[in-house]
């Protein structure tokens, strides 16, 4: 277990990381997320203890680490940074086999893993002759190069396509199946995120604005819940009835109206739309997701 | 020190430099000027052909001491600018190796590279001039290759500190530029013009620490000091070095200059990248 304790971190007179608490679970899959510039990426080095904290406690274990102690730990990590082009003259494989040597691993897994992130045709391929969306694999595969126990991917689906994120996030949950592995998943993109995660750590401004599941963050914040009407030409009527039972934020718009339903208001609401039911031709209602949670946090 | 992390990094840096054919182009062109100069070296005297083996080694000094400092100088320039700019350098930082494995890894790999297109460069010559003239030189050829590629091994140092003092390739090449003009050029202008200010008074024993001051000036007396009679052809015929200046001395000055810009690169890397 990773645990920060206050952590802060200045560079000269800009304070990147404000007094930042958290805990990460063994095993877990804890989305980091906020804008850019949220202080993610620092937070992000300081838990690889590339960067140190101005000030604040980083403890793994309830113990604070000491040079040695990290390098012994990095063993066990593996990193995905954000954007790498790494060496267009290196094949995959070569580029495989350094960061195995580097990290400890075995370069004999080479192929093995990069046929697990999808790059067992262009093993033996200069790098240089690769799409973006191979060289984001080639990332994947040298950060499990190490087997890790903990995963920090900083902003993984850059460069993937629809297609190439769902796979890309298959063989993270595959893994996770075989093997308890705790990963940091770092992302502005949070509908990507939300149903893989077990818990968020949402970041603005340097600052940890919210922490839990996203259960725990739904209820705590008190959302409200999100309702969507197909109407037939009553629907200012019916968007009447909505604000009057306590609805906020309506929009009616070709005939379809959305709005936010506080939680305690909900079964006033919906008992005032069945007595207006011949006008609604189809409703649904949905927890807010992540991104809005996101927002919904100041 | 030579543990799999500085050797996995060393083989990429060379297997890099041979696949971009780096060590074969520099290899080449090397060999073709040290066997134009040690051909035509004595043209200005009227004679064409290969000389004596001291005589060329005077002359592919003067080649050594501009073209080696400048090629080590924008070998290693960027090597830290370029890891940042792919990305791979947090991929380094987050690995279990010390910053001095990686510098040391990135060090050995770009001197092995060196090294070879050296070794053919001045090799090829050093061949055809034994054919010609025996093997009575070649102690002196073998130390002139090694006083050669110390100097590169220096040059390449100074670039590491340079790719960790500046990130942006425009102020690398800068500043590269600059050191080897300083270094090749500028400095013993600098010299000349003290003795000249100072009318000669400032004695031998200040003017040789001067020239430690400068790893091409150390360089130059290394090899003026192995083939002794010749040192007209290195410029220095008017001083007489003190009597510690030899060999063993210049070699362990040398050695200093190689190793002080890679241990001042480990201090501001760790400061610039790991604070």
């Amino acid at each position: 277990m990773i645990e920060l304790i206050d952590i802060t971190k200045k560079f000269g007179e800009i304070l990147a990381v404000d007094s930042v608490s958290l805990k990460i679970r063994e095993g877990e899959m804890l989305g980091l997320v906020g804008p850019n510039g949220s202080g993610k990426s620092t937070l992000l080095r300081m838990l690889l203890g590339i960067s140190r904290p101005t000030s604040g406690r980083l403890l793994v274990k309830n113990e604070q680490l000491t040079e040695r102690g990290w390098k012994e730990l990095r063993r066990s990590i593996g990193y995905m940074p954000e954007r790498v082009s790494f060496y267009d003259n290196l094949t995959g494989r070569e580029t495989y086999s350094l960061f195995a040597r580097v990290k400890g691993g075995d370069p004999r897994s080479a192929t093995e893993i990069l046929k697990k992130v999808g790059l067992e045709n262009a093993a033996d391929r200069k790098v240089g002759g690769y799409s973006k969306g191979m060289r984001q694999r080639l990332n994947l595969a040298q950060a499990l190069s190490n087997d890790p126990t903990l995963l920090v991917l900083d902003e993984p689906s850059s460069g993937l396509d629809p297609v190439g994120t769902r796979e890309f996030y298959g063989i993270i949950d595959d893994i996770r199946t075989r093997k308890k592995l705790t990963v940091i998943l770092s992302s502005h993109i949070l509908a990507e995120i939300e149903d893989r995660i077990d818990r968020v750590a949402v970041m603005k401004n340097g600052s940890l604005k919210a922490m839990g599941s996203l259960e725990e963050l739904y209820t705590s914040l008190n959302l409200p819940l999100k309702i969507t009407l197909s109407v037939n030409g009553t629907g200012a009527a019916i968007a009447e009835v909505l604000r009057t039972a306590g609805a906020v934020d309506v929009v009616y718009k070709n005939d379809r109206i959305d709005a936010d339903i506080p939680r305690m208001d909900k079964i006033k609401i919906l008992s005032a739309l069945m007595e207006r039911k011949e006008g609604v031709k189809d409703l649904s209602i949905r927890e807010p997701n992540l991104e809005e949670v996101f927002f919904g946090v100041h | 020190m030579f543990t799999d992390a500085v050797r996995a990094i060393a083989r990429k840096e060379l297997s890099d430099k041979l696949k971009s054919r780096w060590v074969i182009v520099i290899g080449t062109g090397f060999a073709a000027f040290t066997l134009v100069i040690s051909y035509f070296g004595g043209a200005t005297s009227g004679v064409a052909g290969f000389r004596e083996m001291d005589a060329t080694i005077a002359s592919l000094t003067s080649l050594v001491t501009y073209f080696i400092p400048i090629l080590a100088l924008t070998l290693g320039g960027g090597i830290i600018a370029d890891e940042h700019d792919r990305g791979t350098l947090d991929i380094f930082l987050a690995a279990p190796i010390t910053p001095a494995e990686f510098i040391a890894g990135k060090f050995l790999g770009l001197a092995l590279a060196l090294s070879i297109a050296l070794a053919a460069g001045l090799g090829v010559s050093g061949i055809v001039l034994m054919i010609h003239s025996g093997m009575k030189a070649v102690l002196s050829y073998g130390l002139f290759m090694l006083n050669s590629a110390m100097l590169g091994f220096i040059f390449l140092s100074v670039s590491f500190l340079v790719s960790v003092l500046f990130r942006e390739r425009a102020k690398v090449i800068a500043f590269t530029v600059f050191l080897w003009l300083f270094f090749s050029v500028l400095y013993d202008l600098g010299l000349i013009g003290l003795l000249i200010v100072t009318k000669g008074s400032i004695g031998n024993g200040v003017f040789s620490a001067f020239l430690t001051l400068n790893p091409v000036d150390v360089y130059r007396v290394l090899n003026f000091l192995s083939i002794g009679e010749l040192k007209v052809f290195l410029g220095l015929v008017s001083v007489e070095l003190p009597v510690y200046m030899k060999a063993p001395a210049l070699w362990a000055v040398s050695l200093a200059w190689m190793l002080l810009p890679l241990v001042l690169s480990y201090r501001f890397f760790k400061k610039r990248y790991l604070a």
